[in-house]
C-alpha cells in the first residue's frame, strides 16, 4: 500500500473533519479489492433509498449520463427525474432531456443514453417529441457509434399499438450503430415497479467494465420508486378526496352528458397550479363486475368482486391479455385469432368481457384476478383555480357511452364521477403536475386558448386565475362542442368574465348547430388577421382537448394560417410552429 | 301623456329599424340579441324567445336561457307556390325545429331558430321570394284576405288587394336588405325616407284584412282595419266597405283595456282602397297613444275620440268622403272543410290543420305529405286565417293523386265539428308572453269536450272554440263562441256568447278556472244547448237568449254585466 497515497475523502466533502479523518484513516489503508467493494456498497445503499452521503465522493470518476425522455401527461417525465436522482448516487453525471427541447444533434457525443418515451394515441410519440423523433427516424440523423442506451417504453396495453414510440426509438438508435447496453422494458399503465427493475438494470449496465465487473452482483443496484416523501400522495397513497358538488352541465336535450365536479381538497397539502392535472381511482361498474364474474363461473365471490370493482382494470382487453388466458385456457379459436392478425379487429372495440362470451370457460379467482392489470387512474385537467377557490379541484368530465358489438359500453372512470358518484361521496385522488401547461409567467403576455368540449376545463382555471392575479395581458378563448343551446359549457361564467373585460374575446363552433359541420378550427381561419396579430404581439398559445381529430385539425389550421398570414412556405410553417413549441409559446395538453 | 314609452325611443334611436342588431348576430357567446334590438327585431319579422320548458334547469346548468327566435313569414293573403311550400319545409327542417306553423295571420311561422342561423334563414326566404319585414312590429302587418275558394272571382280581387295594401304600407328602411341579405349599406348622410310611417312608425301594430261575405274567415271585426267586399250579382266586387277599430288585446286587471269589434265606417272603391288605408295608418300615426302601450291600438284612438271624428280626420286626409256602408252579411268565421269545385273547373281542397301545427307524428305524417303534395301540385296552397291550409287551383287530372296522398298520410278530414273550429296559439313553451299553454293543451280539451257533445248528440254541430295563453288575443279568443284565456299554468278563463258569424264579442263566464271545472261548465250548458235551442240557433246565441251571460254590445262595455260568480273580482 503506498504510503504517499492522497486522502480520499477531501477536506470540502460535507463531513465534519474527525469523520473524515476517520474515513480516510479506514481507506488509506484499505485493498483495491476493499475500496472496490465499499463504492460498490454505497451506490447500492444510495440508489436503494439511503441518503446519498456517498455522491460527492463518487462524483470524482462520475460518468456522463443523457436521460433522454418523451412525455406526453408527465409520466415519463417524472421517471426521467427518478433515474436521474438514481444515477447521481451510482455516481454518474446525469443530465436530463426533454425531447421536446431537444435534436438528434444532441446525441452525438454522448455515450451513455437513457431513453424514457410514452407512446401516445395510436402509436404516436408525445406531441412536443414529434419534431425530434421525426428528425431521428429521418435520413439527417447522426451516427451514433459510441453510444451505449437502454429504452425505457411506456404505453397502455389497452391501444394495439403498445409501447410502439420506445420499440420503434429503440429499432432505430440500434441502427444508427449505437448498441444497446440493456433490453427494451415495456410498462402498461402500472409502470412503477417495472420502471425501477428497469432503470436498475440499465444502470448497472451502463457503468464501465471494470466497475460492473467489481461488483458481485447486479442485485445490489435496486430501484424503489414507491417511496416518497411523507404527504405527498400517490396512486398507492390516494387522498380521499369529498365530493362537494356535481352538476350536469349538458342541457337535459343535449346528446351528451358533462359534468362540473368539485372536490375537497381540505387537509390534503395538495398545491397545484392551472394546467396541472388530478389523478382520480375509479370504480367499475357493479353490474359489469357481476357480469364477468358470472361468466368466468365466479358468480357470487364477495371478495373477488371487491377486487374487480375496486382494484382491477376489467374492461381493457389487449393481446398481452388474450395471451395470458390462452396460456390459461387454451382454446383453438383464440389460438386461430392470435395466430394471425385477426386479434387486432377482435379487439377493436371490444372489452374483456367479450372474450369470455367468446371464449368461455370457467376460472378459478386467482386466474381471474391473474389475468387482470390494476385499474389505472384517470386524469383530469383541474377546471378551477386554487387562488378562486381554495381547497377545492373542479373537474370537467364528460360521461362516455357508447355501443359496440351489440352491447352498451361505458367509460368506466367518467360514468363513475358523472352518474354513479354522489355529493358527500369520496374520490381517490393525487395529484399529476403538468409543468408544460402553464399561464405565462408575465401576467401582461396575451393569452390564446383553445379548448372545445371539455378541453376548456384548464381554461376556466387559467382565466380564474388571471382574474385573481390581476394579470392585464388580454385573454381569447376558442370554444366548440355540439349545439349552442345544449353544449355551451360554463356559458354564464364565460359571459361574467367578458363583462368584467377579463375575457377579451370569445369565439365560438358548434358544430350541430348548422347544416355544416363547423369547428374551432374554422372560427381560427375566420378570425387569423386578428389571431396572427396576437401571435405577433407575443401571445401564447394552449390547445387542450381531444388528440385524435381536433388537435391534429387545429394545428393543419395553425400552419394554414402561417402560410396565409405571414407569407411562410410549408416547411417554413412548420418550422415556426415548431419554434413556438420549443419556446414554451405553443402548449399543449390533449388525451 | 305621461312621456313616450321606451319602444318609442328605441325606434327613435334606431336608424330606422337598424340598432345593433348587426353587431349582435356577431356576438357569439350569447345566443340573445341586445335588449333593445329584440324590440327592432319585430319589424324584420322575428321575435326572441326562450325554451320555457328549459327554463328551471338552464341557471342550474350555468347557461342562459336556451334563446332561439320565432321568423314570421310576410305572406299577403296567405297564398303561396308549392315550390315555397317545399322552400319553407326546408327551411322548417334545416334552420327550424322540424315544423311549420301557421298562424291566425295567414302565414308561417318557424319556431327554434337560433340566432346563428337567422340570418341564412332570412337568405333562404329570400331565394324564395319571400321576406319578413313588418311581419311583427309597430307596422302594418301581413294582410290577410279571405280563402275562400267558392268564389275564386272575388278571391282574386280580394288577394289583389290585400297585396297592393301590403306593398303600399310596407316600410322603406333598407335595414332589413342591409342586414339579412348583407346589402348595401347606407353610405353616410344618404336621406332615407319612410314617406307613410315617419322615424317612429305607428303607436302599436297595425293589422289589416280582406274579407269576402259570407266568409267571414278573416275575422274581419277583430282587425285594426278591414276591407269586406261588395259583391254584385254576377260576383264581381264593386266596392268595399271599410271597418276600423277592431282588436283583441287587453291585459288581465286592467280594465281600461278591452277587445274590441270593428266599426264600419263607410264604403269605397277598389280605386281608393290603397288610398284610404294609407290614410287610416296615418291618422293611427298622429293620434294613437305612443305613452301607453297598453292602450295604443286603434281601437283605443277610436273609442277615445269616437269614430265620427275619425272618420272625419280620415276623410279630410283623403280630400274626399267615404260612401255610406253597403249591406253586408256573414255567416260564419271558420273554414269549409273538404273538396270544392271552382268556376274555372279546378278543384280545391281545404285540410283541417289542428292548431295549424305542420309536423309528422307517430299518428300522422303531415309534414311528409304536404311535403309530397307540394312535389306534383301544379296550382298553389293557400293559409287561412284559421290555421288550416287550402290546396288550391288543382287541375281535375290531378285530383286523384292528390286526394290519394292525402288517404296515405291520414291528412284527410274526419273531426267534429268543435275541433274543426278550434284553434289555439303557440303559448308554451315558446311564446314569452304565455301565462298557461294553448297549443299543447287545447286538442286535449277538446278530447274531453267531445265526449259531452256525443252525449249530447253535438258531434257534428260548429261551435267556435278558441284558446289563447295570454290576454293578447293571437287566435282571437273573445269572437269564439267559447273563449279560454290563460291566467296562470293549468287556469283559464272562461268566456262565452260571441256571434258564430264573428261580429259580436264574448263576455267573461267564469274565472281561473281549470280543466275540470272548464269540462263541468261547459257539460250542462251543451246538454242545455242540444235540448233547448231553437232552429239553428247557434250556440252563441243560444246563451244569451237563455240568459246564461249577457251580450257584449261594445268594446267598452266588455267588463261590464258579468255574471255574479265574477263579479266579486275586485275591480
Amino acid at each position: 500500500m503506498p504510503a504517499t497515497a492522497a486522502p480520499l475523502v477531501p477536506p470540502s466533502a460535507p463531513f465534519p473533519d474527525e469523520h473524515i479523518n476517520a474515513l480516510n484513516a479506514v481507506l488509506g489503508h484499505a485493498s483495491a479489492e476493499q475500496r472496490q467493494w465499499l463504492a460498490g456498497f454505497l451506490a447500492g445503499y444510495a440508489a436503494a433509498g439511503g441518503q446519498p452521503a456517498a455522491a460527492a465522493s463518487a462524483a470524482a470518476k462520475a460518468r456522463p449520463l443523457t436521460i433522454l425522455y418523451a412525455t406526453e401527461s408527465g409520466n415519463a417525465e417524472a421517471l426521467a427525474g427518478k433515474a436521474q436522482a438514481a444515477a447521481r448516487r451510482l455516481g454518474f453525471k446525469p443530465v436530463l432531456l426533454d425531447m421536446a427541447d431537444a435534436s438528434p444533434g444532441d446525441l452525438a457525443g454522448a455515450e451513455s443514453l437513457l431513453v424514457i418515451a410514452s407512446t401516445w394515441g395510436e402509436g404516436d410519440p408525445p406531441q412536443r417529441a414529434a419534431f425530434f423523433y421525426e428528425d431521428l427516424m429521418g435520413e439527417g440523423a447522426p451516427r451514433l457509434e459510441r453510444l451505449r442506451y437502454s429504452v425505457l417504453a411506456l404505453g397502455d396495453s389497452a391501444y394495439v399499438n403498445f409501447c410502439e414510440t420506445g420499440r420503434r426509438l429503440d429499432a432505430r438508435l440500434a441502427e444508427l450503430g449505437a448498441v444497446r447496453a440493456a433490453e427494451r422494458v415495456e410498462c402498461d399503465l402500472d409502470f412503477e415497479r417495472p420502471a425501477a427493475a428497469w432503470t436498475g438494470t440499465a444502470l448497472a449496465a451502463l457503468r464501465p467494465a471494470d466497475e460492473a465487473a467489481a461488483e458481485a452482483g447486479a442485485e445490489i443496484i435496486r430501484v424503489d420508486f414507491h417511496k416518497e416523501a411523507a404527504g405527498h400522495w400517490t396512486q398507492e397513497n390516494p387522498f380521499p378526496a369529498e365530493l362537494v358538488q356535481q352538476i350536469e352541465l349538458s342541457g337535459s336535450r343535449s346528446t351528451k352528458h358533462v359534468f362540473h365536479l368539485e372536490l375537497s381538497l381540505e387537509g390534503s397539502g395538495i398545491a397545484f397550479e392551472p394546467g396541472d392535472a388530478l389523478a382520480l381511482l375509479p370504480e367499475n361498474e357493479a353490474a359489469l363486475v357481476e357480469e364477468v364474474l358470472e361468466k368466468s363461473g365466479l358468480a357470487g365471490e364477495e371478495a373477488l368482486g371487491r377486487r374487480l370493482l375496486r382494484e382491477l382494470d376489467i374492461t381493457t382487453l389487449s393481446r398481452p391479455l388474450m395471451e395470458s388466458y390462452q396460456r390459461l385456457r387454451p382454446n383453438d379459436g383464440l389460438a386461430r385469432l392470435l395466430d394471425g392478425e385477426d386479434w387486432r379487429s377482435f379487439v377493436k372495440d371490444r372489452q374483456l368481457v367479450d372474450l369470455l362470451e367468446a371464449f368461455p370457460s370457467r376460472l378459478e379467482a386467482d386466474e381471474l384476478a391473474g389475468l387482470l392489470r390494476p385499474l389505472p387512474a384517470r386524469s383530469y385537467s383541474l377546471a378551477s383555480s386554487p387562488l378562486a377557490f381554495p381547497g377545492e379541484a373542479h373537474l370537467l368530465v364528460g360521461a362516455v357511452r357508447w355501443h359496440s358489438h351489440g352491447r352498451a359500453r361505458a367509460g368506466v372512470a367518467s360514468t363513475w364521477l358523472g352518474e354513479r358518484l354522489g355529493r358527500g361521496d369520496t374520490v381517490r385522488a393525487f395529484l399529476k403536475p403538468n409543468r408544460h401547461f402553464r399561464l405565462p409567467a408575465d401576467g401582461r403576455t396575451p393569452v390564446v386558448m383553445i379548448g372545445p368540449g371539455t378541453g376548456v376545463a384548464p381554461f376556466r382555471a387559467f382565466l380564474q386565475h388571471r382574474r385573481e392575479q390581476a394579470a392585464t395581458g388580454r385573454n381569447w378563448l376558442f370554444f366548440g362542442d355540439r349545439s349552442s343551446l345544449h353544449d355551451f359549457l360554463y356559458q354564464l361564467e364565460w359571459q361574467e368574465l367578458a363583462q368584467d373585460g377579463l375575457l377579451t374575446r370569445m369565439d365560438v363552433a358548434f358544430s350541430r348547430d348548422q347544416p355544416e359541420r363547423i369547428h374551432v378550427q374554422h372560427r381560427l381561419w375566420e378570425q387569423r388577421c386578428e389571431l396572427w396579430a396576437w401571435l405577433e404581439e407575443g401571445a401564447q398559445l394552449y390547445l387542450c382537448g381531444d388528440a385524435a381529430a381536433m388537435a391534429a385539425d387545429v394545428e393543419s389550421m395553425l400552419l394554414a394560417i402561417a402560410a396565409d398570414q405571414g407569407g411562410l412556405g410549408r416547411d417554413a410553417a412548420r418550422a415556426w410552429l415548431g419554434d413556438l413549441v420549443r419556446g414554451k409559446r405553443f402548449q399543449r395538453d390533449v388525451y | 301623456m305621461t312621456g313616450l314609452s321606451r319602444n318609442e325611443r328605441i325606434k327613435e334611436e334606431s336608424r330606422l329599424l337598424r340598432g345593433t342588431i348587426a353587431e349582435g348576430l356577431e356576438r357569439r357567446i350569447t345566443g340573445a340579441l341586445a335588449e333593445d334590438d329584440t324590440q327592432l327585431g319585430k319589424f324584420h319579422g322575428f321575435y326572441q324567445q326562450d325554451d320555457r320548458d328549459l327554463r328551471p334547469e338552464r341557471a342550474k346548468k350555468k347557461m342562459e336561457p336556451a334563446y332561439s327566435f320565432m321568423i314570421r313569414v310576410r305572406l299577403p293573403g296567405g297564398v303561396c307556390t308549392p315550390s315555397q311550400w317545399l322552400q319553407m319545409d326546408d327551411i322548417a327542417g334545416t334552420f327550424a325545429n322540424g315544423t311549420l306553423r301557421l298562424t291566425t295571420r295567414q302565414t308561417f311561422q318557424f319556431h327554434g331558430v337560433i340566432k346563428s342561423n337567422l340570418k341564412r334563414t332570412m337568405q333562404a326566404l329570400d331565394a324564395a321570394l319571400l321576406d319578413t319585414i313588418a311581419a311583427c312590429g309597430d307596422v302594418n302587418r301581413n294582410v290577410l284576405a279571405t280563402s275562400n275558394p267558392w268564389q275564386s272571382q272575388a278571391h282574386g280581387a280580394a288577394y289583389a288587394l290585400a297585396r297592393r295594401i301590403s306593398e303600399h304600407l310596407l316600410p322603406r328602411t333598407g335595414a332589413w336588405r342591409e342586414i339579412w341579405l348583407d346589402g348595401e349599406k347606407l353610405a353616410g348622410g344618404e336621406p332615407e325616407e319612410e314617406p307613410v310611417y315617419g322615424r317612429t312608425y305607428l303607436p302599436r301594430k297595425f293589422k289589416t284584412v280582406v274579407a269576402v261575405p259570407p266568409a267571414n274567415d278573416v275575422d274581419v271585426f277583430a282587425q285594426d282595419l278591414g276591407f269586406v267586399a261588395v259583391l254584385d250579382e254576377a260576383g264581381a266586387v264593386t266596392g268595399w266597405n271599410v271597418t276600423v277599430g277592431g282588436g283583441m288585446g287587453m291585459t288581465h286587471g286592467d280594465l281600461g283595456t278591452w277587445p274590441r269589434a270593428a266599426d264600419v265606417m263607410g264604403f269605397c272603391t277598389t280605386e281608393q282602397a290603397v288610398d284610404v288605408a294609407e290614410k287610416v295608418v296615418l291618422v293611427q300615426r298622429d293620434f294613437g297613444d305612443r305613452s301607453n302601450r297598453k292602450r295604443a291600438r286603434l281601437k283605443y284612438t277610436i273609442d277615445d275620440r269616437g269614430i265620427d271624428w275619425f272618420r272625419q280626420e280620415v276623410e279630410r286626409r283623403l280630400g274626399y268622403s267615404l260612401g255610406e256602408p253597403r249591406p253586408m252579411a256573414f255567416e260564419h268565421t271558420g273554414d269549409r272543410f273538404g273538396w270544392v269545385e271552382d268556376h274555372e273547373g279546378l278543384w280545391h281542397y281545404t285540410l283541417f290543420i289542428e292548431n295549424g301545427r305542420i309536423k309528422d307524428t307517430a299518428l300522422r305524417a303531415m309534414r311528409t305529405g304536404l311535403r309530397k303534395i307540394a312535389e306534383i301540385h301544379e296550382g298553389e296552397f293557400r293559409l287561412t286565417a284559421n290555421q288550416n291550409l287550402i290546396v288550391s287551383r288543382i287541375a281535375p287530372p290531378m285530383r286523384a293523386r292528390i286526394e290519394a296522398l292525402l288517404e296515405e298520410h291520414g291528412l284527410a278530414n274526419g273531426w267534429s265539428g268543435l275541433r274543426l273550429n278550434s284553434m289555439a296559439c303557440v303559448a308554451l313553451p315558446t311564446c314569452g308572453l304565455a301565462l298557461a299553454e294553448s297549443e299543447r293543451y287545447l286538442p286535449d280539451l277538446v278530447t274531453a269536450l267531445e265526449d259531452a257533445l256525443e252525449q249530447a248528440g253535438l258531434r257534428d254541430d260548429e261551435i267556435v272554440i278558441r284558446m289563447t295563453g295570454c290576454p293578447n288575443g293571437c287566435a282571437r279568443p273573445y269572437l269564439a263562441e267559447i273563449g279560454l284565456v290563460g291566467r296562470a299554468p293549468g287556469t283559464y278563463n272562461l268566456y262565452l256568447g260571441a256571434a258564430f258569424d264573428g261580429t259580436r264579442l264574448n263576455k267573461l263566464y267564469r274565472r281561473d278556472v281549470g280543466h275540470e271545472a272548464i269540462l263541468a261548465e261547459l257539460r250542462p250548458l251543451f246538454a242545455r244547448y242540444a235540448r233547448e235551442r231553437e232552429e239553428g240557433e247557434r250556440f252563441g246565441d243560444f246563451v244569451l237568449r237563455a240568459g246564461i251571460i249577457a251580450a257584449t254590445a261594445a268594446g267598452r262595455r266588455f267588463h261590464e254585466d258579468l255574471p255574479p260568480e265574477v263579479e266579486r273580482w275586485a275591480r
